[in-house]
This record gives C-alpha cells, sequence and structure tokens, in this order.
C-alpha cells in the first residue's frame, strides 16, 4: 500500500487525481480520496505488459504502465523508495516465471465442482461438425492422434478425409513442419467445398512426399464437385521461398495433381508486433492534428495488414462458395496466419459463427483446440519477447470491422469482442492457458480453473447487439475490402481514452430501447 | 412522356446509344436513346436494370437522368482517330465522337458509345448537351423558363403542386409547419421572439433593396442603433453590408455577422459604435468578441482546392493505385483537416457565448462564405430547433440564402465563374460529422443531408441559384418584362422552393429523411423538439435595476475582465492563456457530463473522429459499395424497431381507451418509418437491395475508368494545366 499517488488522466490533463495504490495478489488497485465518489482502477497484473520509472518530475517520481488491452496509466509516487518498490513488485506479478501463478488456479468464483465441469462442456466441438454434416461419405472423425504421436499441437481428435489411411495420415505428418497435417477446419454443406488448414510442406527444393500428395488427392476428391483445389500459402512469396533454404517452403505444382497454387501476402508475426507498436503510439500522441493522424497510421501499416488478413479470408469465402473448390491454407507453422484466415473465412460463409455460441466455438476450434499459441503470443509467463505478436487481436479486429461494413448481422456487440480480447491476456480463465490442448491436459486446467463462456454468456443481455436480425436474414457476407473500408477501431485501442470516444452511445440507447419493446410487449400480453 | 416538368422540351437526340457500365466490358451496356432537354440528359432505356429493385425516385429525374446544372464537364473522344476534346459553350467539333464522357458535379461519371448511332445526331447531341448546361445568361437557366411558363399558364402545375407558393415546409405528413423563408419582416420578428432577444428590432431600411444590393430587405439590428445611423455607416462597410444579427443565446448574447470596414479613417469609429451598441443590447452589458474568420479559417480557394482533390481520390484514381497510400492520399486532399478547423472554430465561439456569456460578432471580409458556414454551425451546436428539419432549413434560409452567399458563383451554374467553392457542401459535411456522432440528436438522416446537397443542383429551385434575393428579383422582374409577364405587386417572379419536397419527392419517399432514432430515445413522449427551457436563465433575462443605469456591479464585472476583445489591456498575453485553459476546462467538463440531446452539443474534434462521408462522396462508385451492408442495414433495424415500439404503444392506447373510438384506426396506419415493420418480432431478410449506397444506386454506372490509356481523371478540371498542353497535340 502507498499512500498519496497521483494519477495523471493523459486526455483530459486534469488536476491530478491524489489517492492510495494497492498491490494485491492479483491486482493493482487505485482509489481516488480526492473525488467526490470513491472512484477506483484496477489493472490485472497479467494484462499489464511493461512498467517504465520516467525521470523525477517536480511532483514527484512518474510510473508508467502500459497494459495488453491497451489500458495505459501514468502515476506519480512521492517516495524514491515506493516507487522502486512497486516498480519492481509489478515487475515480477506481471510476469510469472511458472504456469501455476498464473490468475485462473487461484481464480475462485464460488462455483460447484459440477457447474465448473458443465463449463466447459459448454462447447463441444463434435456437435459443430456434426452440424457440418461429420462424419459423411467423404469426412471422418479420427482418434489417429489420441496418443499425439501424430502432432503434438493438434487435439486427439481431428477430421481428415475417409479416404486418407493411417499410413497416409502418418506419412503426411513426417513431411508437414511439425507433424501438423491437412485437417478439416470447416465444410460448406451446400456443395462440399472444404476449408482445410496445415503447416508447410518440408519440401526444401526438390523434397515430394507421395502420402502427402495422396492426402490431398484425397481432400481434392472429397469435394466430387470441383475438379480442382486451391492450396494457399498465407507468407509473402518472398518469406516462402527463403524457408526453402530450411527444407521447407511451398508445394510444387507439379507434385500435386489439380491443385492451383496461390500465394496471400499477410506478414509475419514479428512485422504485426512493431506494425502495433507504431500504431499505438499514434494513438499516444496527444491531440493529434489531422494529418498526424492520418500519416501516422499509414505508416503503421496496422490496417493494410488487417486488409491482408480479411482479403485473405474473403478469397477462402469465394473459392468455397463461388468457385465450389476445396481450399488448403498453411502459413508456417499454420497456427498464426492460417488460424486468423481460417476462422475468418468460416465467419464470413456461416452465419452460425455470427451468434455467441457460433463464435466460441469457432475460437475454440480455430483457435484454443488446433495450437494457436496464446501463452506465448500474448506473454503470458516470463518468455521471448519475439514470441509476442498480436495475432488474435487482429483477427478479432477483422471481426469488429465486418461488424462496421454489416451492423445488423452479429448476434453480439463490440463489448463482445472486447471481453473475450481482455480474457486472452488475464489468465482469469483456463481457456487461453498453455499453447496446446496437450499442454492444457498437463496444466490439469480442465480440473483446477474454470472456463471463460459460460461467464459471458451470464452478461448475454449487455453483450447483444440490438441490430441483430436473427441467424436466417444473412447468409454470406461479402465484405468490401477497399482501403477506405477500413477504419480505425477507437473502442479497442482508445478505449480507456474517454475522450477519445463519441459523446453519445447509440448502442446504449438502442439496448433500452429494446428492453423498452419487450416491456410494452409484456404490457400488451398481460392486457391481453 | 419522361418529360413532365412544365417547360421542358427536347432539343435533340439520338438513338441507338450505348451507356457503359464497365470499360473492359460490354456485356452489361445498356442500349438506349439519348435525349438533351432544356432541364437535363437522359437516357431511356428499355433494357431493365440488372440490380435495381427498389422504387426510390426522384419525381423530376429518371433513373439516368441529369440535370444540367450538374454537368462539370463534357469530354468527346473518338477512338479511330485518337482524338478528343474538352467541350466549352459554342465550341465546334471537327470529328465525329464515338464517345461521350459526361463528369458530373456530384462525382458521378457516365459514359455513351455512339457505335451504331448515326454519326451527325450524336455529334448534334454532344454539342446540345455543351450548349445548354453552359448557359451564357442567367435567365437561360430552365428555372425560368419553367417559371415563365407557369406564369403563362397559372392552370398547369407540375406535379399538381401550385410553385408560387414557396413556403412549402412540411416534408412528411405529420409535419405542416412551413419553413420560414426570412424574406419578410415577420419571419425575423418571429425569431426575434422565439430568441428571447429583446434588445434587437427588425430594421427595415433596406426595403426595396435601397442601400445594399447583396443584403435581404429586412434584418435584425441592435435596438440603440437608429436607421439614420446605421444607413450613415453602411458606407464603410464592403458591400455596404451592415452587421447582420443572427441568433441570441438564452443567456442574452448575441451571434452577429459583419463585413469588413473599408474605410479606414472611420475603421475605428464606426467598430466602436456597432460594438457598443451590441453590448448595450447584451442583458449583462457584456462586451462584444470578436473572430476573424478570414484569419482562422481556410479560405474559399484552399476548400475549392481540397475538393477537387477529393473527387480526384473518391471517384477517379483507380483504387489499386491508392491502396497502399489511401490515408496520406485523403491527408493530402485537406478535406478533413478543413472539417476540423470549421467544427473547431465553431465550438470555441460556442465556448464564448455558452461560457463567458459574450456577444460574439463573426468578422469576415465580405461577410458572405465562411460566416454562412461558421453562423449556422454555431447555431446547430447551440439551438436543438436547428437540429429540426424545419428548424434547418429555416436556418439556411436565414444564414446562406437571405445573407446572400453567391450560390450562383460559388456552385457555379453557369460553368464561368473563377468563384466556385463547396462552401455550403462543406457546411452539410460538418453537420454530417455531428449527426454521425450524436445520432440521435437530430431530426433528419444523413439521406436528408444528401439529397439536400444534390437539390443544389436542380436548376429549377429558386433557392439556390441566385447570389442574393435582389439578384432574383432584378434578374426575373427583367424577364418577365421581356416575356410580358404582369407581375403586379409581387417584386420579381417566385420560383419554386426547394423545400417544397413534394415536388421531388412522394411523400412515404420523404419518410427516408426522418431519423428513426429520434423517437427511441425520447421513450416515444416527445415529437418534436423543442428548445430547452431550462436553458434560459431568467435571471440573466432580468436585468438588475443598477445595470439599467449603467453601473456595472463588481460581480457583474467578471464576464468583462475575461473576454478577450480587451486589447488594450497589458495583461491580454496572460489571459488569452488563461482563456484557453478555461476553454479547455468547460470542453472537459462538458464532455465528462451525460449528453443533452435537446441542449448544446459539442463536437469530438480529434483525428479519429472526423471522418469522410462516404454516402455522399462513394454513392456513385460501384466498387465502393456494400451489397446487403452499410449503415443503411442498421437503419432499416432502427426503423422497424421504432415502428414496433410505436405499433406497441398505439395497440396500449387502444386497450387503455377500451377501443372505444374507431377514429384510432387511421392512426394505425400511419407510420413514421420508411422502413415499416410487417408484425412484430419481423425477422425476415433485410430486402436485398439495401447497399451501402442506398437510396442512389452506382449500377449503372462507370467502373475501372480510364480511356485510350489515359485515366479518365486527367479530364477533369483540376489538370487543366495538362488539358492545354497534352491534349492539344489531339484536339481537332
Amino acid at each position: 500500500q502507498v499512500e498519496n499517488v497521483k494519477l495523471l488522466d493523459r486526455y483530459t490533463n486534469r488536476k491530478a487525481a491524489n489517492g492510495t495504490l494497492y498491490l494485491t495478489a492479483t491486482h493493482l488497485i487505485y482509489v481516488d480520496a480526492s473525488a467526490e465518489v470513491r472512484k477506483e482502477t484496477w489493472i490485472l497484473h497479467h494484462h499489464i505488459a511493461t512498467v517504465e520509472k520516467l525521470p523525477l518530475t517536480t511532483a514527484g517520481y512518474p510510473l508508467l504502465i502500459h497494459c495488453k488491452n491497451f489500458h495505459m496509466a501514468h502515476f506519480v509516487i512521492g517516495q524514491e523508495r515506493d516507487c522502486h518498490e512497486v516498480y519492481t513488485s509489478l515487475l515480477k506479478l506481471s510476469q510469472p516465471v511458472k504456469p501455476e501463478e498464473l490468475y485462473a488456479f487461484s481464480y475462485n468464483p464460488k462455483m460447484s465442482k459440477e457447474n465448473r465441469e458443465i463449463g466447459w462442456k459448454l462447447i463441444d466441438l463434435k456437435v459443430d461438425y456434426q452440424r457440418m454434416g461429420i462424419p459423411n461419405d467423404y469426412w471422418e472423425i479420427t482418434d489417429v492422434n489420441k496418443d499425439y504421436e501424430v502432432c503434438n499441437t493438434y487435439p486427439p481428435e481431428i477430421v481428415v478425409p475417409k479416404a486418407a489411411n493411417k499410413a497416409v495420415v502418418i506419412g503426411s505428418s513426417r513431411f508437414r513442419s511439425r507433424g501438423r497435417i491437412p485437417v478439416l477446419s470447416y465444410l460448406y454443406k451446400e456443395n462440399n467445398a472444404a476449408i482445410c488448414r496445415c503447416s508447410q510442406p518440408l519440401s526444401g527444393f526438390s523434397a515430394r512426399c507421395l502420402e502427402d500428395e495422396q492426402m490431398l488427392q484425397a481432400i481434392r476428391e472429397a469435394n466430387p464437385g470441383s475438379p480442382f483445389m486451391y492450396v494457399v500459402d498465407t507468407r509473402p512469396k518472398l518469406n516462402a521461398m527463403a524457408n526453402r533454404a530450411a527444407g521447407k517452403g511451398y508445394e510444387n505444382e507439379d507434385n500435386y495433381d489439380n491443385i492451383r497454387f496461390k500465394f496471400i501476402g499477410i506478414e509475419n508475426i514479428h512485422v504485426m508486433r512493431n506494425s502495433l507498436q507504431k500504431l499505438l503510439e499514434v494513438c499516444e500522441t496527444k491531440s493529434p492534428s489531422m494529418s498526424d493522424f492520418l500519416t501516422g497510421l499509414e505508416n503503421s501499416g496496422w490496417l493494410r495488414h488487417i486488409k491482408a488478413v480479411m482479403d485473405a479470408g474473403v478469397f477462402l469465402a469465394k473459392a468455397v462458395k463461388d468457385e465450389k473448390a476445396s481450399v488448403l491454407v498453411h502459413c508456417s507453422d499454420g497456427w498464426d496466419r492460417t488460424a486468423q484466415v481460417c476462422s475468418l473465412a468460416s465467419l464470413l460463409l456461416d452465419p452460425f459463427y455470427r451468434t455467441f455460441k457460433g463464435f466460441m466455438i469457432l475460437i475454440e476450434k480455430e483457435w484454443i483446440a488446433m495450437g494457436h499459441k496464446f501463452s506465448h503470443r500474448c506473454g503470458h509467463l516470463d518468455g521471448d519477447p519475439k514470441e509476442v505478436s498480436p495475432v488474435f487481436t487482429q483477427f478479432v479486429e477483422c471481426v469488429w470491422q465486418l461488424m462496421q461494413q454489416f451492423p445488423c448481422t452479429f448476434e453480439f456487440n463490440e463489448r463482445f469482442l472486447l471481453e473475450i480480447h481482455d480474457h486472452v491476456y488475464s489468465c482469469q480463465f483456463g481457456n487461453f492457458l498453455g499453447t496446446c490442448h496437450k499442454e492444457r491436459e498437463d496444466l490439469k486446467i480442465f480440473e483446477k480453473t474454470h472456463s471463460l463462456w459460460p461467464f459471458l454468456l451470464q452478461k448475454k443481455q449487455e453483450l447483444r447487439n440490438p441490430l441483430y436480425r436473427g441467424f436466417t436474414a444473412y447468409k454470406e457476407l461479402q465484405p468490401n475490402t477497399l482501403p477506405f473500408s477500413f477504419q480505425f477501431w477507437c473502442g479497442m485501442y482508445n478505449r480507456f481514452d474517454k475522450g477519445m470516444h463519441p459523446k453519445q452511445c447509440v448502442l446504449d440507447h438502442l439496448l433500452s430501447c429494446v428492453s423498452q419493446k419487450m416491456k410494452l410487449e409484456d404490457n400488451a400480453s398481460e392486457l391481453e | 412522356s419522361p418529360f413532365s416538368v412544365l417547360g421542358e422540351i427536347v432539343v435533340n437526340e439520338v438513338n441507338f446509344v450505348r451507356k457503359c457500365i464497365a470499360t473492359d466490358t460490354s456485356q452489361y451496356d445498356l442500349w438506349g436513346k439519348l435525349v438533351c432537354t432544356n432541364f437535363k440528359i437522359s437516357f431511356i432505356t428499355d433494357d431493365p436494370m440488372p440490380l435495381q429493385k427498389f422504387h426510390y425516385k426522384n419525381l423530376l429525374l429518371g433513373e439516368h437522368d441529369v440535370p444540367l446544372t450538374c454537368i462539370e464537364q463534357i469530354v468527346t473522344v473518338n477512338d479511330t482517330k485518337r482524338k478528343q476534346k474538352v467541350l466549352g459553350p459554342n465550341q465546334k467539333l471537327k470529328f465525329n465522337p464515338t464517345e461521350l464522357i459526361i463528369y458530373c458535379k456530384d462525382f458521378r461519371i457516365v459514359r455513351f458509345r455512339f457505335d451504331e448511332a448515326g454519326p451527325e445526331s450524336a455529334k448534334k447531341v454532344c454539342l446540345a448537351i455543351a450548349h445548354y448546361s453552359q448557359p451564357t445568361d442567367l435567365q437561360l437557366l430552365f428555372a425560368f423558363e419553367y417559371v415563365g411558363e407557369i406564369y403563362h399558364n397559372p392552370a398547369k402545375k407540375v406535379n399538381g403542386i401550385d410553385p408560387g407558393g414557396g413556403g412549402g415546409g412540411g416534408i412528411g405528413s405529420a409535419s405542416g409547419q412551413q419553413t420560414p423563408l426570412f424574406e419578410t419582416y415577420s419571419d425575423w420578428d418571429r425569431e426575434i421572439k422565439r430568441t428571447g432577444a429583446s434588445e434587437w428590432r427588425v430594421c427595415s431600411v433596406n426595403e426595396g433593396y435601397m442601400i445594399s444590393t447583396c443584403l435581404p430587405e429586412y434584418f435584425v439590428v441592435p435596438s440603440s442603433l437608429a436607421d439614420q445611423d446605421l444607413k450613415l455607416y453602411s458606407y464603410s462597410f464592403i458591400g455596404r453590408r451592415m452587421p447582420l444579427w443572427s441568433w441570441n443565446h438564452p443567456n442574452g448574447s448575441a451571434l452577429v455577422r459583419m463585413a469588413n470596414i473599408k474605410d479606414v479613417l472611420q475603421q475605428r469609429r464606426i467598430d466602436q459604435r456597432i460594438c457598443n451598441a451590441i453590448t448595450r443590447s447584451h442583458p449583462l452589458r457584456s462586451d462584444v468578441y470578436k473572430s476573424d474568420l478570414d484569419k482562422c479559417l481556410p479560405s474559399i480557394q484552399e476548400i475549392q482546392a481540397a475538393h477537387i482533390k477529393l473527387k480526384q481520390l473518391c471517384v477517379n484514381e483507380p483504387f489499386e493505385e491508392t491502396e497502399e497510400k489511401w490515408l496520406s492520399s485523403l491527408e493530402n486532399t485537406h478535406w478533413l483537416e478543413y472539417i476540423r478547423s470549421f467544427l473547431k472554430h465553431s465550438a470555441e465561439l460556442v465556448y464564448m457565448m455558452e461560457c463567458k456569456h459574450v456577444s460574439v460578432v463573426l468578422q469576415e471580409e465580405e461577410g458572405r462564405d465562411l460566416s454562412c458556414l461558421a453562423a449556422s454551425l454555431i447555431q446547430v451546436m447551440l439551438d436543438p430547433y436547428f437540429r429540426t428539419i424545419v428548424g434547418f432549413q429555416s436556418l439556411i434560409q436565414k444564414e446562406w440564402v437571405m445573407a446572400g452567399y453567391q450560390f450562383l458563383d460559388r456552385c457555379n451554374h453557369l460553368k464561368r465563374s473563377d468563384k466556385e467553392s463547396p462552401l455550403f457542401l462543406m457546411f452539410l459535411d460538418c453537420v454530417w460529422q455531428l449527426l454521425e456522432q450524436y445520432p440521435a440528436a437530430f431530426e433528419f438522416s444523413e439521406m436528408y443531408l444528401t439529397i439536400l446537397y444534390d437539390s443544389a443542383r436542380i436548376s429549377l429551385f429558386g433557392t439556390f441559384l441566385f447570389n442574393c434575393p435582389h439578384q432574383r428579383v432584378k434578374e426575373s422582374t427583367e424577364f418577365a418584362i421581356s416575356k410580358n409577364i404582369q407581375l403586379g405587386d409581387e417584386k420579381g417572379l417566385r420560383f419554386p422552393c426547394v423545400w417544397d419536397w413534394s415536388l421531388q419527392f412522394t411523400s412515404r419517399d420523404r419518410l427516408l429523411f426522418h431519423n428513426p432514432l429520434v423517437p427511441c430515445v425520447q421513450n416515444g413522449a416527445v415529437k418534436t423538439f423543442k428548445r430547452s427551457k431550462k436553458n434560459y436563465s431568467s435571471t440573466l433575462r432580468g436585468v438588475p435595476p443598477a445595470l439599467k443605469n449603467g453601473i456595472i456591479s463588481e460581480q457583474e464585472f467578471l464576464p468583462r475582465r475575461n473576454s478577450l476583445i480587451l486589447k488594450l489591456k497589458p495583461d491580454f498575453l496572460q489571459q488569452t492563456e488563461s482563456q484557453s485553459n478555461s476553454m479547455e476546462q468547460y470542453f472537459r467538463d462538458w464532455f465528462a457530463k451525460p449528453v443533452d440531446l435537446h441542449g448544446v452539443i459539442l463536437p469530438r474534434i480529434s483525428g479519429t473522429q472526423i471522418k469522410l462521408w462516404k454516402l455522399c462522396y462513394f454513392r456513385w462508385v460501384p466498387e465502393a459499395q456494400i451489397n446487403h451492408g452499410g449503415f443503411i442495414t442498421a437503419f432499416h433495424k432502427v426503423s422497424l424497431l421504432a415502428d414496433e415500439v410505436d405499433m406497441l404503444n398505439r395497440s396500449l392506447r387502444q386497450y387503455k381507451s377500451n377501443s372505444s373510438l374507431q377514429g384510432s384506426c387511421s392512426e394505425l396506419d400511419q407510420s413514421r418509418m420508411y422502413f415499416r415493420a410487417n408484425s412484430l418480432n419481423d425477422t425476415s431478410a433485410a430486402p436485398d437491395f439495401l447497399s451501402s449506397s442506398f437510396p442512389f444506386s452506382p449500377v449503372g454506372n462507370l467502373c475501372r475508368r480510364s480511356i485510350l490509356g489515359t485515366p479518365l481523371s486527367k479530364f477533369l478540371s483540376g489538370a487543366k494545366i495538362w488539358l492545354s498542353t497534352e491534349t492539344l497535340a489531339n484536339e481537332d
């Protein structure tokens, strides 16, 4: 506990508040003593990205905290010793070394064991495969990976073509980086075209693998309506070519029957990390001019990267729907760009994924189950900073961009996205811990932690989109991907800057309008 | 006949014309007849439009029609001879055109091909369009033709409406209110009373435009200024434009517009007298804050240059080229930056009136350009009445039409003015920004703003045709004499008024002007905006007796000390600083409070909040369209929601009144919404035709624009240099 701490509000430049800083096991809490109404600022230790000590000012010792959810807090502490203590404690608390120290293992919402188990069973991927009509004549759910022998970053159960027998699966896994073989991500029931995902082939300059070729053939033949299939490498061509020198690379069109190979240049995690950094610098500029903002935004390249991801998603959706062709997608390891692109394409094609439940399934399926390394990308634990990258943030932003273009097509609103984004970093729930299913099993998260989804469903009322027109109103979405269609997402990157938001919140108005309507309906039915 | 407008005659026409939809493929092209009338160019086709299924139509214009006043540039091409020429008025054309490209002021580009058409007729139509769209004289504009016909045949009325009526306020069946035009003494008097400006009076010295030809006949001045003095002072002002009162704040502060004083010797004295008079009209006798708009806002030339760049960017540059640098290209136009500076400056002046309780004088060279925009914007922010449809229209009458905004020159209706500048558009854009930030604070929708902008380029309405009211009287009297029209007591001919929306749209289509969010947030209780009573401070109204004797107590002295006008004070600089601090404080406090939609609204002006008005600038660009998406889908859903709430309220009322009166049945039929709910909880699919461009349709317009390898943008007026050098070789 440190008293006499000032909190500077960087937008309003208001006279600094004076209050007390508390460090608990999980949170940093600042209580504003000067305000008439008790005002508290809570910052979760896991949300803290960086803590910086700034040069001494007349007011005291400044401490600048940047959070992963783009919150920024600027404290000024009276005593140097206090400041240093807070600083070192925060450094330790914000970057635990052992997974057991993560909040999820101590978080106790006073829920019964049964309810916790029910919570974990809320999302069942098998139900989603059933919804797609799997198993069917062409696809089956196999437990070939039950002991993680094929691939230790895949879940035990995967969906592969029926025609691909175990030998093909095993053979193909030896030819794919980290054994991440082609598996089904989404089946478009209307025409049997499928979206599949994998990692890059270990082709080098000339290597080939018969089983891998058979695997692709099996995928293509699982869609009898199309004579060819696409193989999409989401990396820029140069990056993919460079990988060949390391014995990896991309598919040679001559070796595979009837494939159409295509590069979609989405940049790698390092470029994205730097881009976000530049974007945040623009956001932090105090009262930028129009020109500062526009050029800064452009130079960050952020919206260009978002567009690249969206373009790839649109390409996939079009290939499946319009060309009726199956698509196999990969990047390097097939857990970053591939996850973004596959989940986006599903979202464009299938209105189910635009509901609460569907969106949860989508994240469980394409991100959590398929081994997106949340722990590394979000920096949950003290680790290599070069592994951190806003891959999931970009996906969430793509969804938001779609909401802007199609305001009535999502059951949930922006706050739902922000909640999820917060909890990806908060480590309060087990869902996003670790890097893959196997690791989560080892951590015993299903026994020791809670699942996020039931908690979000409880808050459904405030997270719903009052403009939603229902499940059947819109099928496929065809977003416009010209550069001017992409907007800066103030609600995410300047979320904690109250001064940057539109004054009037239409969402609240509409939500109240809807509840007013429901009240009237109740009145009317009572009278009847 | 498609040419239903009275006085409209076909000048020339050509058959077997192809309207191009795309440049690379002709399979979607439409075949038809291209007609040039004295009002518009028209393309009449039997081919149904492939996609357009909705029936939102302008009663004066067909789907493919372009009013002549909307044409910006006409380019003729002969691709076999590789010749191209921009057609000015009275020019010859030495080749037979195979192609005609029309650039419109609303950012549309239409292109016709004459491969199968008679070469001579094609040429004649092109020349006719060039001739009729670039008249040598104001009286040659179609509106005169039309009005002449009306006066000769009073029985004929277009669409059954008497164009002489002028007022025409109501746009929906519900509102029978008329838009005050401020042509009469009584309109001004009512505005004085509405705003409680008791120390101001209507002045009629300019009756018959005896003093100034660019001022209205009636305007409002401080009560303490006598007509005799005003006449005397008027000589010192540019254009004899005496100070014009615009509006009064409930706290007694006035908004006044004033031209510069050209007489250097008299400058100080007259300025002092005017300011004293304004001070005397303030209940607190507080000082006057002067804002020199020429110094703190972009000039009309800069705004025009920004507009040209914006047009290039939005319409002409192939999007592939701007892919990487869209944001910096947008920045390079400066358009948003200028929008921001108008919003910012207006908000600062709102602060002066609202918080410092001082009267504000907008000073500008002639006082009829930037002042129109600033004065209206300040009033939109301060007075909720101007956020209603009738109020907004009256604002445009008061601050633009009557105040002598030079619509003729600034809109360049005669296409020969170097004074063109899109100030009016910039105003609408600024209002759109406010609407975007306060979606429930306005009675009207962005469709209304866009259609209003379009209406300024239909040469039928007198509203946006002239440089000032006197010009209408003068020109139309001359015209009447030449056409043997008996004017009687009337001052000039009466042209149809743009506020007579029934001339352009059916009552059902006019429902689209309404913002469906408004009833939602008002809980269905209040249907109309009212000037918030609680803003009126009765303590300020009732002037303490001490003040009346000219003695100002210490307490009342405070606002004086803080005002900026006291330039003579030595601590002026220090004051400016504390001024700007207290201004920041005011904005901070205002933004910290919940917004009162019936009170003041202030704009957010950070870079993230100023946006490009896509509906207005992108609606004709096929590539920019979002099918089944865009803001309109939200508008649609909100309309249904509001309609359902209305329905429920109505049926509840019926239950309560025990369905005693059958009269409520007719009420049930009335919906304020353009989109209606079929039933409660209507979850059916949104109509297929909804796209981000609705109610406009880019279908049938050109995409991928280049011709003979030259990007079409090169032909635009923004690239005149190119035309004078490079084309000469190609020209006939």
